[in-house]
């Protein structure tokens, strides 16, 4: 007896942690019976959320966190706020394990996978290693319903990776030379799914129900065979279909199509607080669905409680005005791209004589020092933007001041000697260079027509570049055309924005630093004759890019984070030096619209898409409301 | 009179042929389709896309295959009753379609019934009264509404509300019971909601047709029959009633015919401006993004209720005035 007493003490003793306090939004369900205790919910070894953050503090259950949206479809942007992954990254931009309990990386090549033990989906079903059999045999080796191959990430030099299932929490791919992308991958703001919550989808999959079975349930539901219907069931990202069981920390229950979708949060999410609370704090999210012109009107009029889709930097002043009277404030935080509008000449254009121009490093360094970025700034950013190159931000530890400031000054002098010295020296009546072949120069620059940003800064470019003796005529088209003419060579020169990721860190991939795919519009056909091993494109013939090719291998064959960051440095050098790609002016600001009393919003941030998910790596699932009826049971 | 239904009935085969040639052409009328837009715009939010998936897609979709392949399709589909996919939801288009139709109904009908509410007598008293100073009020008030477009009154009463009185307008009906099942707590919750944009979207029509009901019934008031039937002595209120006002409301039967299709669509942009969950919005955001079955399939169906409005209005018309005939040749 005393000794049953004892193991009953012990047990009670062992369990305290986990019996915090349920969130008082489940504690009737618990009380009745319906939904088992937190302690049961939880995977035994849960994930700590401990953000590092001046003025983080832990929260209080409760509250209806209200967005707005423009679309239906919108409704993905809880899977990218949500940001549960496999690994995520942090503010610090680390990669972290999440879903994972732990990730073992032998050199790239050889990655284990280990599941948290007791892990559940949002339907109280185990998430096991069958998760991840299921997408590997079932999914992505299934010719009908990926009828395409294995997603690019699983992609090494086209083969993929083996795979095996150790134990049922454990699984591990591996490939024969590094996938340095794989984990980079797995956390990314539209992430790579490798699992699937296999017991829900089996009874769509022809191999479980039988062909004919699976297609007369597809044909039911207004398919077109069983595959189709299991691609629109299956969807992870889009979050479209209530039924499909989650691991995101809140569960959508409102099918398409709607005006307002309600979220619940999920009894199973598997991360708490410090005290052991389990997160998300606040109970429910409601979204709804509007123009996107009124936004902005609709979140000045107070609204939401947390906005920052579809607003835009010249609503700034307007949200301003209406801070105090609808209770909310206005944060300014940073977009994480290289350049806001970037020139990029190609160096692959069809015309000899202008392509053999393109790939002189001095013509290129002379239109960048031919921009008056100061006035770009001051007349189309209001002067709060920064003058820089197109290369990585402070933000980022491979961030160089000499990166920023390599040939981006406004220097007309330089410019015209530089351009003399290449023996372009011929002008004609109107004071416009002469080409060697006697034509004179003109700059036809494509742009895909959608801003009239790059149009106004064209504009101004198109001033200062006519005091070098070079003409610029913007030839707005339509984002295919554009492209198609870019690949083929018949562009000259593109506008489009800089970098998309400028806050690396040594571990993210160099790509886009050296050509690797036809989508780089300096060098599409470079960049595609990586992109299809050397089955088309063209090889890159200067040095220098070589030279970047040979370093963008060696980041994937890296071993060491000092390794990697000595490859980064090196690629930004050169690209600093060679200007490949003209910046103009960067760190353009985003307002953030927060409530009042919405706790653990950062007040500065960088808004990115990948590394980052928005506000998916600040963590959603901590903010909280500070307010009275928040302690209280709000019904759900 | 039967032959003459036979008739009208078999000439709006080509003409929904014709218009379905036209409708799918304009749509395709803009550069690009649905993957390239949708392309863009998660690209304009600094979203990243997987152009493996989107090739898959425009497969699936059958994007790659030829216009006149896919107008076939569609136009096909359509025969027997399927009205294509809608890419944006990916679902069929009816079910997209379903709840808002009727919720659009509703407004569309209240809307209907208020205007006819006010229009009719105000338009009988100005047109009885000319010259007089309710004349001019009214007159007044009428060009007001006739003046103002709907989306800037629904923008000034929702500033105007959202200021003085902190509440937002906006939608049909309170929020909890979005995407329920219809109860007597939601039908009352809709009437409550309504009326707002039932005034908003009203006032122009409202505006519009007491000015030609005032023209038409003046036109008549000062015909000699109407002279002679008040020197005969009948009441004037009964002469009214008897004579002119039967004549000035064939403008009345004839707008049925575009009545109709204004049920299921009325006031797109008033409708996106107060974010009413009705299909305005939907079709305006379909043809936005090139959602070609979609924005298609619904033209489609408008175009047919105007056909259909506009031969029961000629039918109307035929039975209640006795002046208009089927039958060409001279009359009198």
């Amino acid at each position: 007896m005393i000794r049953r007493l004892v193991a009953l003490v012990a047990l009670l003793c062992l369990a305290a942690p986990l019996l915090a306090d349920e969130p008082p939004a489940l504690a009737e369900e618990v009380a009745a019976g319906r939904l088992p205790p937190l302690s049961q919910r939880l995977p035994r070894t849960p994930r700590v959320v401990d953000v590092e953050r001046p003025g983080w503090t832990v929260g209080r259950y409760g509250g209806d966190l209200h967005m707005l949206m423009a679309k239906d479809r919108d409704i993905r942007m809880m899977v990218v706020y949500g940001y549960t992954r496999l690994v995520g990254y942090d503010e610090q931009l680390r990669l972290r394990p999440d879903i994972l309990e732990r990730v073992d990386d032998d050199a790239n090549r050889v990655f284990t996978l280990h599941l948290r033990r007791g892990h559940k989906w949002s339907d109280g079903q185990p998430f096991t290693a069958e998760d991840f059999r299921y997408f590997w045999e079932d999914v992505a080796n299934n010719k009908d319903l990926s009828p395409f191959g294995l997603p690019r990430a699983l992609l090494v030099d086209r083969h993929g990776p083996r795979f095996e299932v150790l134990d049922a929490t454990t699984v591990r791919y591996s490939w024969d030379s590094p996938n340095p992308q794989f984990l980079a991958a797995l956390a990314g703001a539209n992430p790579l799914f490798i699992y699937r919550p296999a017991h829900y989808l089996k009874q769509f999959h022809a191999r479980y129900v039988g062909l004919a079975k699976a297609n007369a349930i597809a044909t039911a539901a207004g398919s077109r065979n069983w595959a189709g219907y299991h691609q629109k069931l299956d969807e992870q990202f889009r979050f479209d279909n209530p039924a499909l069981p989650t691991l995101e920390p809140w569960i959508n229950t409102t099918p398409l199509p709607t005006t307002r979708f309600v979220l619940v949060r999920n009894p199973y999410f598997h991360r708490v607080d410090r005290e052991g609370r389990q997160l998300p704090y606040i109970d429910r999210v409601i979204i709804n669905v509007t123009d996107d012109k009124l936004i902005p009107a609709r979140t000045g009029a107070g609204s939401v409680d947390l906005q920052m889709r579809y607003l835009r930097f010249d609503n700034y002043t307007f949200l301003k005005q209406a801070e105090a009277r609808n209770r909310y404030h206005v944060y300014l935080w940073e977009k994480a791209i290289g350049s806001q509008v970037a020139l990029y000449p190609n160096q692959n254009v069809d015309d000899p004589v202008w392509r053999k121009l393109m790939r002189d490093a001095r013509f290129r360094r002379a239109l960048s020092l031919g921009i008056d970025r100061h006035e770009i700034n001051e007349v189309v950013y209001f002067g709060l933007g920064e003058e820089s190159a197109n290369t990585v931000l402070p933000r980022s530890e491979l961030f160089r001041p000499q990166f920023r400031k390599a040939y981006a000054s406004f220097d007309l002098t330089a410019a015209n000697g530089l351009l003399d010295a290449l023996g372009l020296t011929q002008r004609n009546d109107d004071g416009l260079r002469l080409l060697p072949d006697g034509r004179p120069m003109e700059i036809i620059v494509d742009t895909a027509g959608e801003s009239t940003e790059e149009t106004d800064v064209l504009e101004l470019v198109r001033d200062s570049w006519r005091k070098l003796g070079i003409a610029l005529f913007p030839r707005p088209s339509q984002r295919e055309v554009f492209r198609k003419r870019v690949f083929s060579g018949k562009a000259m020169m593109s506008v489009w924005s800089g970098l998309s990721n400028a806050i690396p860190t040594p571990e993210m991939s160099p790509s886009e630093l050296a050509p690797t795919t036809q989508e780089q519009l300096e060098w599409p056909m470079w960049g595609q004759y990586y992109e299809l091993l050397g089955n088309g494109g063209e090889k890159p013939t200067p040095p220098d890019v070589q030279k970047l090719v040979q370093l963008y291998d060696e980041w994937r064959q890296a071993r060491t984070d000092d390794e990697r960051e000595r490859v980064w440095l090196a690629m930004l050098a050169i690209h600093a030096d060679q200007v490949y790609t003209i910046g103009t002016v960067t760190r353009a600001l985003q307002p953030v619209v927060v409530r009042d009393d919405l706790r653990n919003v950062p007040k500065e941030g960088v808004m990115s898409w990948d590394p980052g998910a928005y506000f998916g790596m600040y963590h959603v699932d901590t903010f909280w409301f500070d307010r009275p009826e928040v302690a209280k049971v709000s019904k759900p | 009179m039967l032959p003459y239904i036979a008739k009208r009935v078999l000439m709006m085969i080509p003409t929904l042929f014709a218009i379905s040639i036209i409708v799918f052409t304009i749509i395709q009328l803009p550069p690009g389709n649905y993957l390239e837009s949708y392309i863009a715009e998660l690209e304009a939010q600094g979203e990243s896309v997987d152009r493996q998936k989107v090739e898959f897609l425009r497969e699936y979709y059958g994007l790659d295959k030829p216009l006149p392949e896919q107008y076939l399709r569609w136009a096909g589909g359509m025969l027997h009753g399927d009205f294509g996919y809608s890419f944006e939801f990916n679902m069929p288009v009816t079910k997209v379609v379903g709840d808002r139709m009727l919720l659009t109904m509703i407004v569309s009908f209240v809307t209907i019934l208020f205007t006819w509410a006010i229009a009719f007598p105000i338009g009988i008293y100005s047109a009885t009264h000319q010259y007089s100073w309710g004349d001019y009020g009214l007159t007044f008030l009428g060009f007001l509404g006739i003046a103002i477009p709907n989306f800037m009154l629904a923008l000034v009463m929702m500033y105007v509300a959202n200021v003085f009185f902190g509440t937002t307008i906006g939608g049909l009906m309170d929020p909890e019971f979005i995407g329920k099942p219809w109860t007597w707590d939601k039908v009352k919750s809709v009437l409550e909601h309504s009326w707002i944009p039932v005034i908003v979207i009203g006032a122009s029509g409202t505006a519009g047709m007491i000015r030609r009901l005032r023209a038409n019934l003046l036109d008549e008031l000062s015909k000699q029959y109407v002279v002679t039937a008040r020197a005969k002595g009948l009441p004037p209120r009964k002469v009214l009633r008897k004579y002119p006002l039967r004549m000035a409301l064939n403008f009345f039967i004839s707008d049925i015919g575009s009545l109709l299709p204004h049920i299921i669509s009325g006031a797109e942009i008033t409708a996106v401006v107060l974010s009413l969950p009705t299909t305005g919005p939907m079709l305006l955001n379909a043809l936005k993004s090139q959602d070609m079955y979609l924005a298609g399939s619904f033209l489609m169906f408008l175009a047919f209720l105007i056909v259909v409005g506009v031969l029961i209005s000629d039918l109307a018309l035929v039975a209640l005035d006795p002046r208009i005939r089927l039958s060409g040749g001279v009359a009198r």
